[in-house]
């Protein structure tokens, strides 16, 4: 029988390129290793050596149309790169924990005995929940659906979490809050620059985001409005028509604030309020009190400006409300996306095209990597740990029990505590390094130190492996093959360009051959490929709501990509959430949430006046240990600064590029001074992609969000203080 | 059809990938051969491009005294040749925009040649391939026209092709201003 053909749009941006090919090259086509943008790109490889030499843009791809930030185009330097570990790595005194010294190249077997012996004699002594699993999402979703199952079945242990905690669980939790499903777009970004309001809440989207920018800034050339959040003047908001420059951490506010007007001003749509919400009334009593003098005396942003971006977003036709890690990693993270999401909710803007709600995923595969079991309270497919018929169900796919199967374990940053409290011993950390992107860094250094035995597995050895007491060597994402799904809910395919370099092998091949060793080979040992992952996944997502279980490697490469729920063969994926207007929660209806304001968990004092926030820079990913050891985007910007306005530079007495101690309470370290009139006078921003006594977030607290146990990396109190000075004293 | 590299300098986010993917040309020795600058770092973060504009009568060949810079029939301006570049560095200060580097080591002059391996087949060069602002583009005369009509403020500066600048240029530059003109939907 025909199936109807069916391809994800092309918009006006896609234009009908042919690529350059080189003699004794073919062109492997494959998307980008680093954040949720996933740009299309093509690898170059010889065809003689097989190895990857260059990139190649991939015109045909839609949401990208060839286009590639720093990052994406110096990508594929990761993979033949010079600092690859090529065999497992063993360290026999522990006193160098933390430090690069002491690793012997060993063998798979002896590092495998070592591991399953280490691993077995710590869960005989303390209990199966001794051992935790601490994971990333920067990897196929093949490698995500099999590391949950690793933990809990090869591992048995109810200790795993991973870096969404520090980065899209908020996102996660205001969205399930608000929808009842989490999926990190409402739309597809071909809709982005067919809006008539982009309304950005703390996203640097040029630096972050940045092939989205050719759409965001169509928005304003087709005559549009942009609004910008941000406590910094960043290159979005520069352009912005309006920018919106708060007082980190007070969020929350401004969004009551904006809220309050939209349904002041008869902005509101009480048809979809009545038809499609709840909780309208309620939120409306709670945002009375934040009129725009109210939210400017929190936010600091003046009264004109919060009233001026209620307007163009009410009267626009259509809108569309973004936001990422700006918002989302305060200690009121989820409050904040549920109260930004209520404008979109209050104003029916959303469930149709060009209308919606989105936030920046920052991670490769941060959407699809928080989905499928990853998290410690969730199984494949979104399932809930604590829901009976959801463990039977995926109980079933991996052949273990209902009793075998461990309970809910702790958010990221709350393992460090257990490991701190020996309730923790043991470790097996992959795609993550935490001592760099952890907050309070001091504690969680010293609580890695303190294992009793750590497995990294990884391809650099980051500064999280200096703690390790075995390294097993992992592959590039250019060495293997499997999906990711895309800032958009798009699940795309990453393909295989060389084979391993060295003796390095996938995580997913890793965990199954650990998983023989521990005794648990059974439930492992059909895994022998990518492929073999991937269909069981899709199998144990099914039935969930994030259902990937019609998101066949064919049919992603046929249409462009396939946006989840896609149930079945036929399915050919959701691009638009809600066009039916029907909302995941059982009564179908979105919920408008009543949020008070809470400050952040620190304020500044006499002591600590300022306010610190972290980001990225355009040339750095995550913890940068990828991108530190490229040489571009080394140069580019090879170390961290801090961003002092004129006016508190002159205050403390210092100068364009001098060095000064920033401090808190919980640490310091030394940067080097930019001076920049795109900051608040109030705020200090460093980026957070630097090692060692570089790393800002020795500094960050680690107030974390009652409900996604985010961490407050974007509002901490801070003290400057000039370097002289204190020689002098 | 014959497409030109068009700058609109308003869309600059300052990330540098054109520089980057300069580098992967396969024609470029891995060396990237255009510029990017703070407009006024202190102040802001404005950023703007500064591409080689392949002039039409282009100084840097003029001066060149071992005609070691030779114009391909796409209008584009290539780098010196191996073999007859003298190193003595007359284009890199007869060039009105600064745009010829100079490789010490080499004793040899590089600068942009559009990626001239591509675009002499309608390839894009790999600037405006991968620039996310669209920056850099790569149009066709009549996709320029519609710029220039759609941003026209009658004021006649809208290009460099025009004698407002050094003379006529294959590549075309749209100054600042292109939100000026633009109607506001609601």
């Amino acid at each position: 029988m025909q199936k109807v053909e069916y391809r994800n749009e092309r918009d006006k941006f896609f234009k009908e390129i042919e690529n350059l090919q080189h003699p004794n090259e073919t062109l492997v086509k494959t998307h980008c290793s680093y954040c949720g943008m996933q740009c299309g790109m093509n690898l170059r490889v010889n065809t003689k050596t097989n190895k990857i030499i260059g990139v190649e843009p991939r015109y045909d791809w839609p949401v990208t149309v060839g286009k590639m930030c720093p990052k994406g185009v110096t990508a594929y330097q990761q993979t033949n790169h010079k600092d690859r570990i090529l065999k497992p790595l063993i360290r026999d005194d522990a006193s160098l924990k933390g430090t690069k010294e002491g690793f012997r190249e060993a063998s798979w077997e002896e590092a495998y005995d070592l591991i399953a012996k280490k691993f077995t004699e710590l869960q005989q002594e303390y209990g199966k929940d001794t051992l935790s699993v601490f994971s990333g999402v920067s990897m196929t979703n093949e490698k995500c659906y099999l590391t949950g199952k690793f933990a809990r079945v090869a591992m048995q242990t109810r200790y795993i979490d991973y870096n969404g905690r520090f980065c899209m669980s908020s996102a996660a939790g205001g969205f399930l809050r608000s929808f009842g499903v989490d999926r990190g777009s409402t739309l597809p970004w071909t809709d982005i620059h067919e809006t008539d309001c982009l309304f950005i809440a703390g996203s640097n989207t040029a630096e972050c985001h940045p092939t989205s920018m050719f759409r965001v800034w169509n928005v304003q050339e087709r005559g549009g409005y942009i609004i910008v959040v941000d406590p910094r003047e960043t290159p979005i908001a520069r352009r912005a028509d309006l920018h919106l420059d708060l007082r980190p951490g007070t969020d929350l506010a401004l969004a009551n604030g904006i809220v309050n007007l939209l349904i002041q001003k008869g902005y509101a749509d009480e048809e979809f309020i009545n038809k499609h919400t709840n909780g309208f009334e309620e939120t409306k009593e709670l945002v009375k009190e934040f009129t725009p003098e109210y939210t400017s005396q929190i936010t600091g942003v003046a009264p004109e400006k919060i009233i001026r971006a209620a307007e163009i977003y009410g009267k626009a036709p259509n809108a569309v409300v973004m936001f990422a890690r700006g918002i989302e990693q305060q200690h009121k993270g989820v409050d904040n996306v549920s109260g930004y999401t209520n404008m979109a909710l209050v104003t029916g803007k959303i469930g149709r095209p060009k209308a919606g709600v989105a936030t920046f995923t920052g991670q490769g595969n941060g959407q699809g990597g928080r989905e499928h079991g990853q998290k410690s309270d969730l199984l494949p497919g979104y399932r809930k740990l604590t829901n009976p018929k959801h463990v039977e169900e995926v109980c079933q796919v991996w052949g273990i029990t209902p009793e075998e199967m461990p309970q809910p374990g702790v958010s990221a940053y709350e393992m460090f505590e257990l490991m701190d409290q020996k309730t923790i011993r043991g470790l097996y950390l992959l795609c993550s390094n935490p001592a760099v992107s952890a907050p309070n860094l001091n504690f969680v250094r010293k609580a890695m130190k303190g294992l009793d035995f750590m497995v990294c597995a990884d391809f650099y050895l980051s500064e999280s492996a200096e703690f390790a007491d075995v390294i097993l060597p992992s592959v590039t994402w250019s060495e293997d093959e499997g999906t990711v799904t895309n800032i958009e809910g798009r699940i795309i395919k990453i393909n295989k360009a060389q084979e391993p370099l060295g003796e390095s092998k996938p995580d997913w091949q890793i965990q199954a051959e650990l998983a023989e060793r521990l005794g648990r080979g059974k439930y492992f040992s059909h895994l022998k490929t990518a492929r073999d992952v991937a269909d069981e996944f899709r199998l144990a997502s099914k039935g969930g709501y994030a259902d990937y279980y019609g998101a066949t490697w064919d049919k992603i490469e046929k249409q462009d990509g396939v946006f989840w729920p896609c149930k079945d063969e036929n399915d050919p994926g959701t691009p638009h959430m809600f066009l039916d207007k029907k909302f995941y929660h059982p009564d179908g209806k979105a919920k408008i949430c009543a949020l008070p304001y809470r400050p952040p968990a620190e304020e500044p004092n006499e002591e600590y006046p300022l306010r610190l926030t972290t980001g990225r820079v355009v040339f750095h990913y995550l913890s940068g240990n990828q991108t530190r050891r490229i040489q571009f985007l080394h140069d580019m910007c090879p170390e961290p600064y801090v961003e002092v306005h004129p006016e508190t530079a002159a205050k403390y007495n210092i100068e364009h590029e001098e060095r000064v101690r920033l401090f808190t309470r919980r640490g310091e370290a030394v940067y080097k001074v930019k001076i920049t009139e795109a900051i608040r006078k109030d705020t200090v921003f460093v980026p957070y992609h630097f090692g060692h006594d570089q790393s800002i977030n020795l500094l960050t607290i680690a107030a974390l969000d009652p409900i996604s146990r985010m961490p407050e990396f974007k509002a901490c109190a801070a003290q400057i203080e000039k370097l002289e000075l204190k020689k002098v004293q | 059809m014959k497409k030109r590299l068009y700058l609109e300098l308003e869309n600059c986010i300052g990330c540098r990938s054109c520089l980057a993917a300069c580098t992967q040309c396969g024609g470029h020795e891995e060396r990237n051969r255009n510029y990017v600058y703070d407009v006024n770092p202190l102040v802001n973060r404005q950023t703007m491009p500064l591409m080689c504009l392949h002039c039409v009568n282009p100084a840097c060949a003029r001066s060149c005294p071992a005609q070691a810079i030779q114009i391909h029939e796409t209008g584009a301006v290539l780098s010196a040749l191996v073999e007859k570049c003298i190193g003595c560095q007359n284009c890199t200060i007869a060039c009105p925009y600064g745009i010829p580097k100079f490789d010490t080591e080499q004793n040899l002059m590089y600068k942009c040649d559009l990626c001239i391996d591509r675009s002499k087949d309608g390839i894009p060069p790999m600037c405006a391939s991968v620039c996310p602002s669209n920056t850099l583009q790569w149009l066709t005369d009549e996709e320029i026209e519609a710029k220039q009509k759609q941003f026209n403020l009658d004021n006649g500066k809208w290009v460099t092709s025009m004698p407002y600048l050094e003379g006529e240029t294959n590549v075309r530059v749209n100054l600042p201003g292109i939100l000026q003109g633009v109607t506001k939907l609601f």
